[in-house]
């Protein structure tokens, strides 16, 4: 796979204040790309620069084989984006909002009503085209924001927290029309999230605090490089875990321990194979990665 | 062509579905109208009829056709700047909600933007004020019609320069706008000032003289005087027609900011179109320039 978005040493300050520092990364075509941090580490500020909607201060971005600073028009057309709060004309309708960001990308006439009609079935918006946007519900607004985003076929699908404040449905509708996109027409989706199960989901993630990267890497390297393995036991009492000489923490109806990686609970389980009649393992979580790397937690849209 | 054409629309839809932003733009036009009917409109009569020499006794179709004139003159050219500020306010509204951003991901020249915003505004302007228009001319039938059909075609060209005038102002002050609170505070000085510095509310002629001056460098108080001679051209030519004496007819223009002076010299109708006309080319060429130079924008 190649690069499609790549990032070299790329600075931008604001004042006194550097938002983003010698930032280097890259994006392969196809794939899911998580950009973690928390409010303020530098991800909008590196979503704007990567738009054309900020100038930098020093870095090189290339994407889909063009310099931003030679291309930025040419660049703009590859790029889809969906922003954190829905920025459509609520007072119109989803027919006319569609209509005029449709035309910004030279979408017209026929060609409108064609890619509008893909659109509304794939999203499921058809008995919502004449409904103000002000009046629908957060879940259906979303839909509408995709739907704007994807208007004219981009390459690359940026997902700035698109599903924070929605219900597990909702969440579950738009990440599978994300997933069909990514296997059908092999776009390239760039995301933010709070939400760490949906990060556990990607390719590759970056992890941006204060600026810089702080960790990256797939999300098995994380998990293996900052966080450990669990093992739950169920039906054993605690003496016996006791035994076994390993941190543990008792909950409903099992006892979980904490193991360095997967060897080491191997090893465990070889050891003491009468205690391990029913459980599990299962690797540390993506918040455990983001505690681990930046010793801030993320929850729901917030710092914690 | 098309892309603008969309652009436009959108706007104009938008201005037209906001309820607040179309009624606030109908504020200092419902102020005048409430103030008329309240006490102002007695005020122009008495005004009118005790500066006249005892000898000479005004009909009551003078009078109101003057006072009628004097209304919608002060109404038409006050609406077509206070309605332009209010409808060019969706400028700042999409940057103060994002709208702007979501605009400027596309590969869009910033310059078909700005275009789409002064276009869009000076039709939804020349909409309101054109039906206003429309219903001033209407209320001036009832009252007393003394305009000739070169009267009528002359009130629209001026309200058309006004509003393109307008239009061109706003477009610059909002440039610079960039939140809600900015639009109420701009929103406010204009509603609330605008009459007084055109003379809708009172006319130029009763403020002090260096208050006059002031105003006399500003081309608006040129769109407000042109409309008030073609609204009031007629009744002037009555009076004529009745053997009023010219001298008369002469302080009652100038009383009414019929006739303006600027440092003492008489600024004729031509000069006016000329000063107003120019502005708007100048202020237009601004709008560009900003447009031109802006680079970062977020």
């Amino acid at each position: 796979m190649s690069n499609i978005i790549q990032i070299e040493h790329l600075n931008k300050s604001f004042g006194e204040v550097k938002a983003v520092q010698d930032l280097s990364f890259r994006v392969k075509e196809g794939e899911l790309f998580a950009f973690l941090g928390i409010n303020g580490a530098g991800k909008s500020t590196t979503i704007h620069i990567m738009c054309g909607q900020l100038a930098k201060d020093s870095g090189r971005i290339m994407i889909d084989g063009q310099d931003l600073d030679k291309n930025v028009d040419s660049i703009k057309r590859q790029l889809g984006v969906v922003f954190q709060s829905s920025v459509l004309d609520s007072a119109l309708s989803v027919y006319d909002n569609l209509e005029s960001r449709a035309a910004l990308y030279g979408i017209v006439g026929a060609a409108f009503k064609k890619r509008l009609m893909e659109l509304a079935a794939l999203l499921g918006f058809e008995d919502l085209l004449k409904r103000a946007v002000g009046k629908l519900s957060g879940g259906q607004r979303r839909r509408i924001d995709i739907a704007r985003a994807l208007f004219h076929r981009p390459k690359i699908l940026i997902l700035d927290e698109p599903t924070t404040g929605l219900d597990p449905q909702t969440r579950k509708t738009i990440w599978n029309v994300i997933f069909d996109l990514r296997k059908n027409e092999n776009m390239t989706v760039f995301l933010t999230t709070h939400y760490m199960e949906e990060a556990a989901e990607a390719d590759y993630v970056v992890i941006l605090d204060s600026g810089k990267i702080s960790a990256e890497g797939t999300p098995l390297e994380l998990k293996n490089a900052y966080t450990g393995d669990y093992i739950t036991i169920y039906g054993v009492k605690e003496d016996t875990v006791k035994m076994l000489g390993t941190d543990y923490e008792q909950i409903r109806d099992a006892y979980r321990l904490a193991v360095p990686n997967t060897r080491a609970a191997t090893e465990l389980i070889v050891k003491y194979p009468a205690v391990f009649c029913d459980y599990e393992i299962t690797k540390g979580k993506m918040d455990d990665v983001f505690l681990a790397v930046t010793g801030k937690a993320l929850e729901g849209g917030a710092e914690q | 062509m098309r892309l603008s054409l969309v652009l436009i629309k959108r706007n104009i839809k938008l201005f037209f579905k906001d309820k607040g932003m179309f009624f606030t733009s109908l504020i200092t036009p419902a102020i005048l109208l409430v103030l008329y009917a309240t006490f102002l409109g007695n005020v122009y009569r008495d005004s009118l009829t005790s500066g006249l020499p005892d000898m000479l006794k005004l009909s009551d179709g003078i009078v109101e056709g003057l006072v009628g004139g004097q209304l919608i003159s002060s109404i038409l050219a006050v609406s077509c700047v206070t309605v332009a500020f209010c409808s060019n306010f969706l400028m700042v509204q999409d940057k103060a909600n994002g709208t702007s951003k979501d605009l400027r991901i596309s590969p869009v020249r910033p310059a078909v933007l700005s275009m789409s915003y002064y276009i869009a505004t000076l039709i939804s302007t020349l909409i309101i004020c054109f039906a206003a228009t429309g219903i001033c001319l209407a209320y001036v039938a009832v009252a007393g019609w003394y305009l000739s059909l070169a009267d009528v075609f002359l009130l629209f060209l001026d309200i058309l320069l006004l509003v393109l005038f307008g239009t061109a102002l706003s477009s610059i002050i909002n440039f610079f706008l960039s939140t809600q609170g900015q639009i109420s505070a701009i929103g406010t000085i204009i509603s609330a000032g605008y009459g007084f510095i055109c003379g809708a509310y009172m006319p130029i002629s009763s403020f002090g003289e260096g208050l006059q001056k002031a105003v006399s460098f500003l081309p608006g108080t040129y769109g407000t005087s042109l409309i008030r001679n073609h609204a009031l051209q007629g009744v002037f030519g009555e009076m004529q027609s009745q053997g009023i004496p010219a001298e008369i007819i002469g302080e009652l223009k100038a009383s009414l900011d019929c006739s303006l002076y600027f440092f003492g010299n008489r600024v004729e109708l031509p000069m006016m179109y000329l000063i107003l006309g120019g502005a708007t080319v100048l202020l237009i060429g601004i709008y560009i320039l900003l447009n031109a130079f802006k680079r970062e924008t977020s």
